[in-house]
């Protein structure tokens, strides 16, 4: 990764002192020790107990069986073996991908579409701008609330009357096995377009335009222009972009949660979902252990997708 | 933002010819009027049905105003479903969680980019190894910790602490913070520290009020990340009083009738959308600061 | 400098022990405090006040217990949540479900010996008094209330569909009859299920098994059978296909839970649906409904031997981390809260007082805690309070007492339930969904659960 060796060039330390005394605790607080602690403190202590400590523990979890009324046991792979032999985890991993797909078709391309339009704008950008990102400032839980108001399966319900006009529908929208899912994908495209948008004009700025000039003493069209010139600068945000999306897209639990819970008949039932039902789903008390390795077998295969993408994307992203 | 920089895409000899002026134009108008439709339409549907009485809501949701107008719908959010109160409850979490952030990450990024300690790289590589594990591997573990904390015997169940302090864990944050230290010029510090300024004295004279562009940065990521936190409120704090307007919405969603539970809605959705319009800059240029990070 | 400072921070630091030392030397006072599950959060403020004059109430007789009032619902995750961090008020509700794991796993204080201090613990009624007791007999829960599931009905569509409001469905027949006649005259969904994935979809179908004579379950503990795939389950999910596809009287919506489909049928919404017999006062306190569409009928029972109602309830336990002082004193709450207006004329009046100034609902059908000729003496104390319908819920007041109640499944039952959710969901959403399968799948599933434990 770049960004390591770059970290690693900018910024020298501050010049080490200048007699090399004996290191007593003494000469080490003296130093320059204690006070790098003490600044250091609040990081480690917050990063150590909320974020390292529950990463091993999670580990250790997922080889244990933990009920908090009695200490916990050892029982080895038996959670992995319970979670793949659910009959729910097929239809959670089928539904995550096909959500993960179906946000990567609409939410990818058209921002990409819309940013490359607005960047050419010539007067007033930033109606554009901020009409596209109106939506990503509205709390999620508010547009997944307003959405569901809009998707009732009625012939009143919102949607289906503005179909009406145009003599089409009703359609049932969340109360359909087929229909649930894209639903979702549609609201969360609406919420999370925008981000993706100003993302893209951010980097567009970046493009260099005596590229563009090049091209067009070359004799290149428009569309030319964009496929040769556009498209290639943009590769690093491009590739970036995708990987965050499907990464996040892979942990989705707000939208199946709110608008259908997982139905209708775990047509919208996610992995988080799943992770969801396992600890805190019954109410005597969780399998944090299933959850825990669900939890690992996702974060696994985050892990290996990322390093097979950046391998297949090397050779397209560096010039 | 707005006319910031040139179109370069279009030359303006291409913009003369009257196929791209009507083509490219007609496709921005088109753009426009879908913005306005499908990004601005949803929530005036939101303001409009908010002061309409639930019967025309469910009835025809689409008409204007068929029997006049309901204010009383905003008056009962306020009062019987008492948004204000749980408004307040997200206030106050955003605030505790955007100072935890603000000084894990601004102390952090300080002694791991200035003081540097021998064991710095360590850390940062564990930064950045914390970077790249995804949520989900923290949310049973931390859980557990919230609700049986292994030294202390009392639960943070129920506990604002519980929300604020696993929000200062943000790897993202402090790496932010590091680079952007990292690129202030050294000589600055060199001629403090000729000074005789202490580390303590560094910090608070010379590199904080530097650090002004990328802790706003960090205050807005941190504040938009609270106003939209739900699934970790929702598991930590189970008194109703406490919740964030996020968690409590979808609860009471079926205590309340529709034209008032619209209305609450609508009040959530005005401090987000009026600090949006008021700080337009910070809120682009920063979404656009992730996306110039390049792979 | 430094070692200025650090001496002020020693005497400071001693000087706030010895003041934090004084101060719990000085409380030792009498008074015992608990806290105690009030009302569910929303709640109007009227129903709040009663709360707190029936608080007052109480302290003025036990001069030195104090009652702190929570807001308390039980849900499945949050419950899970506050037992885990023993965050529960001392006294707190549990569903008959759930009460004898809790208590096997110690999660419930053992009340035993003060239930068995109270004149009346002899008159239980028997089956209600085991939902409480454990599975080494212990009591760790006294009973609240008891339901019987019932058919909920409109009066006003029904009269608008040209049926006889006073005359509810009294066949499964004549259900899907009523409900088409609904939907063709008034446009609203005739009758409506719970079909959500939150364990009420399973619940209501189990409803329906039993009223056809299924079971759901065979046996007790963990080597119980699953039997949710029976001939009965068949045939009540077949009822639902029907009712959906092909009469198309149940509406567009097959989400809903318990209290989303209480405001739909207060909001005038819905023609008929099955839930607890007491969900008026949910009704009245969440939904405001208007009292004169209120129907009650007792379930349509198949002429079958085994067919039956089924049955279930709350009770109130007590945390199991308390002192013996805050134990008692949670006893004599339940006490008086709970059991008392069930038993003592006089409590019972100054009840029925109370929740009528507050316009809170006095009279709502529930079942008999203790025995039938109880049951009656202590309706006989209120009705001069009754303020709900009560003409209007004679249907399932006549029916109820001939019919055989039931308990719900005992083994796993919130898992039993959700393994049969999504079959629910499969048949309201999908034409050709494929009931068999399903149901063996769910099956496996919830013998699983069963097996295990969970």
């Amino acid at each position: 990764m770049d960004a390591i060796s770059d970290i690693e060039v900018k910024g020298a330390a501050l010049p080490a002192p200048r007699h090399r005394v004996r290191r007593t605790p003494l000469s080490w607080a003296r130093g320059g020790g204690l006070s790098a602690l003490v600044f250091m403190a609040p990081m480690l202590i917050v990063f150590g107990a909320f974020s390292w400590y529950p990463i091993v523990r999670t580990v250790v979890m997922s080889l244990q069986h933990t009920n908090l009324v009695q200490a916990p046991t050892w029982v080895g792979l038996d959670n992995f073996s319970a979670v793949i032999h659910d009959p729910q985890t097929p239809i959670a991993v089928k539904n995550t991908a096909y959500f993960a797909l179906l946000a990567l078709v609409f939410g990818y391309p058209i921002p990409l579409a819309a940013a490359v339009l607005m960047s050419e704008v010539r007067r007033a950008r930033g109606w554009f701008s901020a009409l596209a990102y109106l939506p990503v400032v509205i709390p999620p839980v508010v547009a997944v609330l307003l959405w569901k108001v809009f998707y009732d399966g009625s012939s009143v319900g919102v949607f289906n009357t503005i179909l009406g006009w145009v003599h089409l529908g009703p359609y049932p929208w969340l109360q359909s096995q087929q229909w649930a899912m894209p639903s979702l994908v549609l609201e969360s495209t609406w919420a999370n377009a925008g981000g993706t948008v100003i993302i893209y004009l951010a980097a567009l700025t970046g493009v260099n335009a005596e590229l563009y000039e090049a091209a067009s003493v070359d004799g290149a069209g428009l569309w030319q222009k964009v496929w040769r010139v556009t498209l290639p600068q943009l590769r690093g945000v491009l590739l970036v972009t995708m990987i965050l999306q499907i990464i996040g897209t892979a942990q989705v639990f707000l939208e199946p949660f709110l608008f259908t819970s997982g139905g209708p008949a775990n047509a919208t039932l996610t992995v988080m979902l799943q992770i969801y039902d396992y600890a805190f789903g019954n109410s005597l008390g969780g399998d944090y252990g299933r959850a825990t390795a669900l939890s690992l077998m996702l974060a696994g295969f985050l892990a290996v997708f990322s390093l097979v993408y950046l391998r297949a994307t090397r050779s397209w992203s560096t010039e | 933002m707005s006319g910031e920089r040139p179109a370069q895409l279009i030359s303006p000899a291409e913009w003369r010819r009257p196929g791209v002026r009507f083509g490219v134009g007609g496709a921005q108008l088109l753009l426009l009027v879908a913005l306005v439709v499908i990004g601005l339409g949803p929530l005036l549907w939101l303001a409009k049905s908010a002061i309409t009485p639930t019967n025309d809501t469910i009835t025809h949701p689409m008409a204007l105003f068929p029997h006049g107008v309901a204010w009383g719908n905003l008056r009962d959010a306020w009062v019987n479903v008492d948004v204000g109160r749980y408004f307040w409850n997200t206030v106050v979490l955003a605030l505790g969680s955007w100072a935890v952030q603000l000084l894990v990450a601004a102390t952090g990024g300080y002694a791991l980019s200035v003081l540097r300690p021998r064991y710095a790289r360590l850390v940062t590589g564990l930064l950045l190894t914390t970077l790249f594990v995804p949520a989900v591997v923290l949310l049973v573990p931390l859980y557990i910790e919230i609700v049986r904390p292994p030294l202390i015997h009392h639960s943070f169940i129920d506990s604002y602490w519980a929300v604020w302090l696993p929000a200062g864990a943000s790897a993202f944050n402090v790496i932010l913070v590091k680079r952007f230290f990292d690129n202030l010029p050294r000589e600055i510090f060199e001629a403090a520290r000729i000074d005789g300024a202490g580390p303590f004295v560094l910090f608070t004279k010379i590199v904080l009020p530097l650090s002004k562009p990328v802790l706003g940065v960090v205050s807005v990521f941190a504040v938009l990340a609270s106003w939209k936190d739900f699934l970790w409120p929702l598991l930590v704090l189970t008194n109703p009083n406490e919740q964030p307007i996020s968690v409590r919405l979808p609860t009471i969603q079926s205590q309340t009738e529709l034209g008032v539970f619209l209305a609450a809605m609508c009040i959530a959705c005005l401090v987000p959308v009026a600090g949006f319009l008021v700080f337009q800059r910070f809120f682009l240029r920063g979404s656009g600061l992730g996306g110039a990070i390049k792979g | 400098m430094k070692s200025i400072r650090l001496a002020t921070a020693v005497v400071a630091a001693g000087l706030l022990a010895v003041c934090a030392t004084a101060a719990a030397v000085g409380s030792t006072k009498k008074a015992v405090t608990i806290s105690v599950a009030s009302l569910i959060p929303g709640s109007t403020p009227a129903a709040i006040q009663q709360f707190n004059e029936q608080v007052a109430e109480f302290e003025r007789a036990h001069p030195s217990i104090k009652v702190k009032p929570v807001e308390y619902q039980w849900t499945g995750p949050t419950f899970a949540a506050k037992l885990a961090a023993g965050t529960l008020p001392t006294v707190f509700e549990v569903p008959f479900t759930d009460a004898r794991t809790l208590g096997d796993n110690g999660q419930l204080a053992d009340l035993t010996a003060g239930a068995k201090a109270l004149p009346y613990v002899s008159k239980y009624n028997k089956a209600v008094l085991a939902e409480g007791t454990d599975s080494k007999g212990r009591i760790v829960a006294l009973p609240k209330g008891a339901y019987a599931q019932a058919l909920h009905y409109n009066r006003k569509l029904f009269a608008q569909a040209g049926l006889n409001p006073n005359k509810p469905p009294r066949t499964w027949a004549q259900v899907e009859a009523d409900a088409l006649a609904i939907t063709q005259k008034t446009g609203k969904p005739g009758y409506v299920e719970m079909a959500k994935d939150d364990n009420t979809a399973g619940w209501i179908l189990t409803t329906l098994v039993y009223t056809l004579g299924g079971r759901m379950e065979q046996g007790i503990g963990t080597r119980a059978k699953a039997t949710v795939d029976n001939k009965q389950t068949i045939s009540a999910l077949n009822l639902l296909h029907h009712m959906r596809w092909v009469d198309n009287s149940m509406g567009a919506n097959f989400d809903y839970g318990w209290s989303d489909i209480n405001q739909a049928f207060a909001a005038g919404n819905i023609g008929m649906y099955i839930s607890g017999s007491d969900v008026y006062t949910n009704l009245v306190q969440a939904s405001k409904i208007d009292p004169s569409i209120y129907g009650l009928a007792a379930l349509p029972l198949a002429k079958n031997k085994k067919a039956g109602v089924l049955g279930g309830g709350t009770l109130v336990a007590v945390k199991p981390t308390v002192s013996a002082a805050e134990k008692a004193a949670a006893l004599k709450w339940i006490d008086f809260f709970y059991e008392e207006p069930l038993i003592s004329k006089a409590q019972a009046v100054r009840n029925a007082k109370t929740l009528v100034a507050n316009k809170q609902p006095v009279g709502v059908p529930a079942l008999p805690l203790f025995n039938k000729k109880q049951y009656d003496l202590a309706n006989s104390w209120i009705k001069p309070y009754i303020n709900v319908p009560i003409a209007q819920m004679k249907p399932f007041l006549t029916d109820i007492f001939a019919q055989p109640l039931i308990p719900e499944p005992e083994a796993s039952t919130q898992s039993v339930y959700h393994a049969l959710d999504a079959v629910v969901e499969a048949v309201l959403t999908n034409r050709n969904a494929d009931i068999q399968g399903m149901l063996k799948q769910a099956n496996s599933v919830a013998q699983q659960a069963i097996s295990s434990g969970s």
